[in-house]
């Protein structure tokens, strides 16, 4: 078990009334493992992965990596070094190249990165389809798709075990959605990542491991 | 790519925003430059100013005072007289480097020639009785004159205590005098005290009595002019007789004056009866000091006059020789004031315009900045990040403006104090004992440069950088609130 959510409550004050996303939610996710969750739009899935990546806080439940409170071990700290997130419009810098948006991660966290980084950004650039020339272009140069897994290697650069992704596809045709799944299954299955996947797509779904359905701030496994 | 380098990719990778941002502080910068290089230029001005006319104070009636009151209240009013005791008092103060006190008479003679100028030897046709010698008494035996380097004792010596306390007849005269009368350090020479009396009917003076006055010369002096190097000036005329005064001076303890004025006053009571009738049961006093305070350093001379003047009895004032700087330093008192207005809108400005950009700028990078927090950077790194962003057009603009706005001062300054100066009256004189001093007006304008100074460059890029720095903390504040949940997701 490497991520474990626990009675996780969100809610929006509404006047007196509280609006609970999320109600006394708990999952758990392990390694090596391909993870969807699905359920429809304003449903929390968002919500919920906010927390997972620790960009929020719920007002109470905990959620834990590896057996320790996230916020014990502190939420950028927690950012830095355990979790890759992957959104929807993709978040590159536009003034960066490719290959430089890589590198930004690996010069934040404290995890341990191979003396030539460089190298390392370009292939694992060349890992998700992206060739040398494409990786020296600016980002806004490259095609939705190819930002998308740019994204993912910048996700993948710090070498963590956690792949938290919203959306990844939601502005992909079906075949780029295609090599992403494939991605994301070659890390689950080859690289022993655990990688979450909020999303729309029942053809996600259907290839994932595990699907969970959210609903009324309940979260359901599909089997 | 840690957050130094992507400050100065920051830069470079967006040059329209680097160099507008770069063109605000430069124009800013300007303002800044220029207004702090004229208030450096007058401090200057003021400092070498104050400096030249000394650390010297003294107590006097005060003339502004007393002219305020009517004839009536004049009529009544006894002006206490200020005592050696009090005199002593003052000189005692921790401020108080020295101290003397000193009367002074006039006295002719008929044995020496008087100095009268460097080629006017001539000319000697003096009628009626003369009197060219300025004794001028002394308390403080090393002759504070000297020790102020108004004049330089080129041969003999000092007085000794004992000559003062004593007053035993010597004297210290100048150079000039000595050589013009072939006289020598161990000679004596004699002046006449000479008592006239006056005939109110024909306004002629008649020569009643006199007494000679022997003195021993001890030393010799020569004045140590200020002005030695300005050869002929405007104000030359004023600057020569000043020159003959004193080289006519000859220093002697008080004591001697002090007897002089004695047998005069006693004298001329028995040639005028009236006169005698109506001092009758007066205290008879024949010492009036001006007192003369050096003081230790010039920034002392307000809490000197601020401890002074109570002690004092009604209608005297404290004056302290920089005083005199305020009458003519006008033109650049103005400039001085105009600067430092110019000076603190111009920072006020820069930290608003500057705060601005550099806010606009930053929203507009708001994503950016949100995908560095979602990546787990320190809020810290992200604000220093922007820092460098900042600090370094900071500093080109601010480099390019030290010059810039140098030169413009300088331009500006010029035409200020031109037309300034052409309004202000010339050449305030004052001649008391403190003030001997001729600058003018045309002296501090004359003193006043804008230059490139290391006071000024260092003081500058302190002032510079740190309005910029004050000016990003609004946009820093921005970033610490970002929230990048609400900005990515
Ligand atoms: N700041 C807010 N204040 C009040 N309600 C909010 C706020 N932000 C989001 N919500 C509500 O919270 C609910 C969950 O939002 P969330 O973004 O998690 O949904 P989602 O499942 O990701 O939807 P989608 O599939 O459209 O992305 C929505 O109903 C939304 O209206
Ligand atoms: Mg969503």
């Amino acid at each position: 078990m490497i991520l474990e959510a626990k009675d996780l409550n969100y809610y929006y004050q509404d006047g007196e009334q509280r609006r609970y996303i999320l109600k006394d939610t708990s999952v758990s996710f392990e390694k090596g493992k391909f993870y969807a969750i699905l359920g429809q739009s304003g449903s929390g899935k968002t919500t919920l992965l906010s927390l997972l990546s620790a960009l929020d806080s719920p007002q109470s439940g905990t959620v834990s990596f590896n057996e320790e409170d996230i916020k014990k071990i502190g939420y950028e700290k927690y950012r830095r070094n355990n979790v890759g997130i992957i959104f929807q419009s993709y978040n590159l810098i536009p003034t960066f190249t490719a290959v430089e948006n890589v590198l930004v991660p690996m010069s934040i966290t404290e995890n341990e990165i191979p003396e030539d980084s460089k190298t390392v950004a370009y292939n694992l650039l060349d890992f998700i389809g992206i060739g040398k020339s494409k990786a020296d272009r600016f980002v806004n140069k490259l095609s939705g798709g190819e930002q998308q897994r740019v994204a993912i290697a910048r996700a993948l650069a710090t070498n963590v075990e956690l792949i938290l992704a919203d959306e990844p596809t939601g502005n992909l045709d079906e075949e780029m959605e295609q090599e992403i799944i494939d991605i994301f299954k070659k890390l689950a299955h080859e690289h022993e990542k655990c990688v979450i996947v909020v999303t729309h797509s029942n053809e996600i779904a259907l290839q994932s491991d595990q699907a969970f359905h959210l609903r009324k701030g309940v979260l359901s496994s599909y089997e | 790519m840690n957050f130094i380098k992507r400050g100065f990719l920051g830069i470079t990778r967006k040059k329209g925003k680097s160099l507008i941002l770069l063109a605000v502080i430069f124009i800013l910068g300007n303002l800044i430059s220029g207004a702090f290089s004229i208030q450096q230029a007058t401090g200057n001005v003021e400092s070498s100013i104050k400096e030249r006319l000394g650390t010297a104070a003294t107590v006097e009636m005060d003339h502004e005072k007393i002219n305020a009151l009517s004839e009536e209240e004049l009529g009544v009013m006894e002006f206490e007289d200020i005592g050696v005791d009090l005199i002593k008092q003052i000189g005692e103060l921790s401020y108080v480097k020295y101290f003397d006190y000193s009367m002074s008479t006039y006295l002719g003679s008929e044995s020496i020639e008087s100095y009268q100028g460097e080629g006017m030897e001539d000319e000697v046709a003096m009628t009626g009785p003369s009197m060219d010698y300025r004794l001028k008494g002394i308390n403080y035996a090393p002759v504070i004159d000297f020790e102020e380097q108004k004049g330089k004792l080129v041969d003999g010596r000092v007085f000794t205590q004992e000559e003062v306390d004593n007053g035993t007849s010597v004297a210290i005269i100048s150079k000039k005098l000595a050589d013009k009368n072939n006289l020598h350090v161990g000679d004596t020479f004699t002046l006449t005290n000479a008592v006239y009396t006056y005939d109110e009917e024909t306004g002629e003076e008649e020569l009643a009595t006199s007494r000679d006055v022997v003195l021993e010369i001890i030393g010799l002096f020569e004045p140590q002019s200020i002005k030695e190097d300005q050869g002929e000036s405007s104000d030359g005329g004023m600057f020569d007789w000043m020159d003959i005064e004193y080289q006519n001076t000859v220093y002697v303890p008080n004591a001697i004056i002090a007897s002089e004025n004695k047998y005069n006053m006693e004298e001329y009571m028995k040639t005028d009866a009236e006169f005698a009738a109506a001092m009758e049961g007066e205290e008879q006093t024949f010492e009036y000091y001006t007192p003369l305070f050096v003081l230790n350093n010039r920034e002392d001379s307000e809490a000197f006059e601020e401890e002074v003047t109570p002690l004092l009895p009604e209608f005297y004032t404290v004056i302290n020789a920089s005083d005199q700087y305020d009458s003519i330093a006008g033109p650049i008192e103005s400039m001085s004031n105009l600067s430092k207005y110019v000076l603190i809108a111009a920072v006020i400005a820069t930290v608003l315009i500057t705060g601005l950009v550099v806010l606009l700028f930053l929203r507009d990078r708001k994503r950016e900045l949100g995908i560095y927090l979602s990546l787990g950077e320190r809020r810290g790194r992200v604000v220093g990040q922007i820092l460098i962003e900042v600090m370094v057009v900071a500093v080109i603009g601010i480099t390019l403006s030290l010059f810039s706005g140098n030169l413009l001062a300088g331009q500006v300054s010029d035409t200020l104090m031109k037309a300034d100066s052409n309004m202000s009256d010339e050449g305030v004189m004052y001649y008391s004992e403190i003030q001997q001093t001729n600058l003018t007006t045309e002296d501090v304008l004359d003193s006043y440069e804008v230059n490139l100074n290391s006071s000024y460059i260092l003081g500058f890029y302190g002032i510079g950088l740190l309005t910029i720095l004050i000016s990003t903390v609004i946009p820093l504040i921005y970033i610490v609130r970002l929230n990048p949940k609400k900005i990515l997701m």
